[in-house]
């Protein structure tokens, strides 16, 4: 087992978003995770990422506990993330977005930054050329000079995933990567996904609403409603779950879509 | 030939009239000022490198030293500038890059001010033994130069570390509240042992010896006054301070360091998740700012030859941070400009127009466009426009965030770095 969670539990005063949620990802796996809004999805990728501290549980990731580590010292250990809203940098280039997520890749001193040593030659070097591949990669190369703030919507929501992956993550968390997509546009980001879980060999945990590009992209899906885990499974499993289809419908959908399909 | 062809031709020659001016007519102090917006516009227009480097060469080590010896408040408000430029860039990195707002800043300039001012002079006396001080100017300044440095940097740790991790408002309000209490404490630890002198403030503080200024000036042939040699020193003095500073600055905005700041000031959140230390970058910042306040401390207090609480105030925070506003945050250029502008504002042109005034009043003179009829003698005295600096001042302010909210030189993120080094060389 890749990333564990165990009974992680997240309260906001009398409302209890997270509530005693356990999932086993495994290496490699697409794993999404779905919910009616509200569910509590955000707050679990929140509660994985160190933004929020669970109030308890565990999580362990490649064996070692993450859970209460800072979100810096999380991402250093390979768990890099999109965000729902688009976090970007805006008044930095889209060569600077994802130079940032190198920071931690370089490790050059304040003062040989303050005198130019070839220590900060070298690594500056390094990590610009690998943040020009990744920008090539994701086709931005014409791009990078331009502010983030500057770019087309979609074109941000693609540069969150190459800031993160500039992370060089091993886990990596898209939180609703499709929202505000057409279908067609939907399509390609699902193949595109698929495709960097390859070249960048990713385990891939995905919070979306476009069923379609959950259930054809997804290995496992687990269920959210009210902070809880009402299913786990694969696709299918998960669409003919009576529970899901309540969850998301209302109890009185139940016969009308058991009876459709 | 193209634009940037003529402009490179073109910009020594407005540089040599500029100073030209400056030089027949050294005493209008206020000619300063197209010099200094030559020389500004100089880093901000497409320019062959020979043409920039050569032309604000010629000023700083040329123009300025000349004119200056021919009236030396001209080294008085470029020392001026320089040292508010100073301030300016070190709370440039805090509050334009870093996002982090600092209302206490002057403390930090008065902790590189008393640092010199105790040991440089004879109250280092009062609570240790022996009669050491003052200690010399030489080789003792330099040092306590570097030791402002540390001690303002370290001092920028201490309060760092608690305060930031607030944000905002909250920051604002501790900062301001801590470099409160530097100068309270400036001001009141002159019992049970005299550190600091009170109110009554420490002098004289020793200078650095000017001998070898004169020596080298004897040689060629000049004879120089020793009030002059010492002008000319701290102006060499700020202007390499102030130089080192910018090309500091300059390297760390372009480094992980700088680019930690700014991710910081544009989403926390999104910043730590890309592995950036949130508070150890933050008080980096905090550290960095504050030793470049230090070493102007120092250098302050050697050249007023007088510390008091008095010039640590407030208003001093409030100055510089309007300057850094006035610049446009996180720009360099505009750190610059914006100390440029306000010290000059305030040191120079609003005494003029009060000048003016009173020239006009006192002759009588009388406007007349047809329309409207003005005797200037009726002008009440009221109306001196040194007195309403602060009015004026914030006029500009409200001015500026209607207008021109980025600042007068916005920041921009460099360009032509990615080109260097597609090309292979690092820049």
């Amino acid at each position: 087992m890749s990333l564990v969670i165990r009974d992680i539990t997240k309260r906001f005063g009398g409302l209890v978003a997270v509530d005693g949620v356990n999932l086993e990802v495994q290496r490699g796996e697409i794993f999404s995770v779905i919910g009616p809004n509200g569910a509590g999805k955000t707050s679990l990728f929140n509660v994985l990422t160190g933004v929020y501290r669970p109030d308890c549980g565990t999580i362990t990731w490649e064996g070692r506990r993450i859970s209460r580590l800072a979100p810096e010292s999380i991402a250093r250990r390979g768990v890099a993330r999109t965000f729902q809203n688009i976090r970007l940098f805006g008044a930095m280039t889209v060569f600077e977005n994802v130079l940032v997520a190198q920071h931690s890749h370089a490790s050059y001193s304040y003062l040989d930054a303050m005198f130019r040593t070839r220590r900060f030659h070298r690594q500056e070097h390094r990590i610009a050329r690998k943040v020009m591949d990744l920008l090539d990669y994701f086709g931005f190369a014409e791009k990078a000079e331009e502010l983030a703030r500057n770019l087309p919507y979609g074109d941000q929501r693609r540069l969150e995933i190459a800031r993160a992956l500039a992370l060089e993550p091993r886990l990596l968390l898209l939180d609703e990567p499709a929202a505000g997509m057409n279908p067609k546009e939907t399509d390609v980001l699902r193949d595109f996904i698929r495709t960097i879980r390859d070249d960048f060999s990713l385990t891939i945990l995905l919070i979306e609403h476009h069923m379609n590009m959950v259930m054809s992209l997804s290995d496992r899906v687990a269920v959210l409603d009210y902070g809880r885990k009402i299913a786990e499974g694969q696709p299918a499993e998960i669409r003919r779950n009576p529970a899901v289809i309540e969850a998301y419908l209302g109890a009185s959908a139940i016969g009308a879509v058991t009876t459709d399909a | 030939m193209n634009r940037a062809s003529v402009q490179s031709f073109l910009y020594p020659l407005l540089t040599l009239a500029s100073v030209g001016l400056l030089w027949i007519f050294p005493d209008t102090t206020i000619l300063l000022v197209p010099v200094l917006g030559i020389l500004f516009a100089g880093t901000l227009i497409r320019l062959h490198r020979w043409s920039r480097w050569s032309s604000m060469a010629f000023v700083l080590l040329i123009g300025i030293p000349v004119a200056g010896l021919e009236n030396s408040f001209l080294f008085e408000l470029f020392i001026q500038i320089g040292i508010y430029a100073a301030l300016a860039l070190g709370l440039n990195i805090v509050v334009g890059m870093a996002g982090l707002l600092d209302l206490g800043y002057a403390a930090f300039f008065a902790i590189g001010a008393y640092t010199w001012a105790i040991f440089g002079s004879p109250q280092a006396n009062q609570f240790i033994e022996g009669g050491h001080f003052p200690l010399p100017g030489w080789p003792y300044f330099y040092l306590f130069m570097a030791l402002a440095v540390i001690t303002a940097a370290l001092v920028g740790v201490l309060i760092g570390l608690p305060a930031l991790r607030l944000r905002g408002d909250y920051l604002a309000i501790v900062t301001l509240g801590l470099g409160e209490v530097v100068r309270v404490l400036a001001n009141n630890l002159d019992h049970p042992v005299n550190i600091t002198n009170g109110p009554k403030g420490i002098s004289p503080v020793e200078r650095p010896p000017v001998d070898w200024i004169l020596a080298i000036t004897d040689r060629l042939g000049l004879t120089l006054q020793t009030n002059h040699a010492v002008a000319l020193f701290f102006y060499g003095l700020v202007l390499v301070v102030m130089l080192a500073i910018v090309l500091i600055n300059r390297r760390l905005d372009r480094s992980r360091f700088g680019r930690a700041w700014v991710a910081i000031r544009e989403d926390e959140i999104a910043a730590r998740s890309m592995g950036i230390p949130l508070l150890r970058t933050k008080v980096l910042a905090f550290a960095t700012g504050a030793a470049f306040s230090g070493v102007m401390g120092a250098i302050f207090s050697a050249k007023q030859l007088f510390v008091s609480p008095e010039s640590f105030t407030l208003l001093q925070s409030i100055t510089i941070l309007a300057m850094v506003i006035l610049g446009g945050m996180g720009s360099i250029q505009g750190a610059l400009l914006g100390a440029a502008a306000v010290t000059l504002l305030n040191i120079e042109v609003l005494k003029s127009l009060s000048e003016g005034l009173n020239h006009l009043r006192q002759t009588g003179f009388v406007l007349d466009l047809g329309f409207i009829k003005y005797n200037f003698a009726n002008l009440s005295s009221q109306l001196e426009p040194a007195k309403y600096e602060r009015m004026i001042f914030g006029l500009i302010m409200v001015l500026m965030m209607i207008f021109r909210p980025a600042g007068l030189i916005p920041e921009t993120r460099h360009k032509l770095e990615l080109e260097a080094r597609r090309k292979g060389k690092a820049s």
